[in-house]
């Protein structure tokens, strides 16, 4: 069974090297989420990043946050503050990601649905 | 249920406003029917530009879409990375021409990667967690399409970009 530390351990990872460039400036650095500081030129940058259960935005992991990340319990999953707001609201149904996608293939006609053979080389 | 590369080996994203984005400057993954699921595993991007240039380059989901997509030509190419894997009865539509070029949404309420970074000698690589991958869904507008492009920052230099995705 997974806890939430398991949850947020699972991320992706994101490189950015300026090793060989003149890098970013500050301002560009944090249009992009990364940390100024790495991005400058000689620089080397790597960050874990974090996708959002509800809206599959990626994040770059702030590593000085030290407010709480928001984890959806019935995900077991990381969401980003947007869907953490609003899944705080009172009125809310929870729908992540995969149950809007099964919610668009219910309602798909049944003659746009892709063969489930796959082509072959015969 | 394959994973394929599609590849850009030179690009110019030149910096643009969410809108119609410009000819030549960008690089677009269509699903193949209004079911098909595309999942993004890795965005690749090496710089190419011979003096200094902010490339504020992102992922973004189209909210108009293109008229004719012209068929992919070389040097771009998007295949199968297994050369075993049987073809898909349908596949997405990748490009990186079309008779009039799809709208960068500019919706604060769709999901954005930013992955900006100096082309002059700069390499970018995000790679996705399972689950973490960027996701695309069907192929209507505000998710059936996903947008490489710049945004309105900096001045663009060449790139080249590669995507490693998966249909299901």
């Amino acid at each position: 069974m997974f806890s939430i530390r398991d949850s947020m351990r699972q991320m992706g990872y994101l490189f950015v090297d300026h090793r060989a460039s003149p890098g970013l400036t500050p301002e560009q650095a944090r249009m992009n989420g990364y940390d100024p500081r790495l991005t400058a030129e000689g620089q080397l940058y790597e960050a874990d990043t974090m996708t959002c259960a509800h809206c599959k935005a990626v994040v770059v992991k702030n590593l000085a946050r030290t407010r709480e990340r928001a984890h959806c319990r019935p995900c077991n999953h990381y969401i980003c503050d947007a869907c953490a707001y609003e899944a705080a609201q009172p009125d809310y149904i929870h729908k992540p990601h995969i149950a809007k996608v099964i919610e668009a293939l219910e309602q798909s006609p049944i003659d746009v649905v892709p063969p489930l053979t796959l082509g072959s080389s015969k | 249920m394959t994973k394929r590369i599609f590849s850009v080996p030179t690009l110019t994203p030149t910096q643009q406003a969410d809108g119609v984005l410009s000819a030549g400057t960008y690089a677009a993954i269509k699903g193949g029917s209004t079911t098909m699921q595309v999942t993004i595993l890795e965005v690749y991007q090496t710089g190419q530009a011979a003096a200094s240039a902010y490339n504020a380059t992102c992922l973004a989901f189209a909210s108009t879409l293109e008229t004719t997509p012209t068929a992919l030509a070389l040097p771009n190419t998007d295949g199968y990375m297994n050369p075993n894997a049987a073809a898909l009865g349908t596949g997405t539509t990748v490009f990186v021409a079309a008779g009039t070029a799809p709208t960068r949404s500019p919706a604060t309420t769709l999901p954005r990667m930013r992955l900006g970074f100096n082309a002059f000698g700069g390499v970018v690589r995000w790679v996705a967690a399972p689950s973490e991958e960027w996701v695309q869904y069907g192929n209507a507008t505000n998710g059936g399409e996903t947008l490489f492009s710049s945004e309105n920052y900096g001045t663009a230099g060449a790139q080249a970009v590669n995507f490693i995705y998966e249909i299901l």
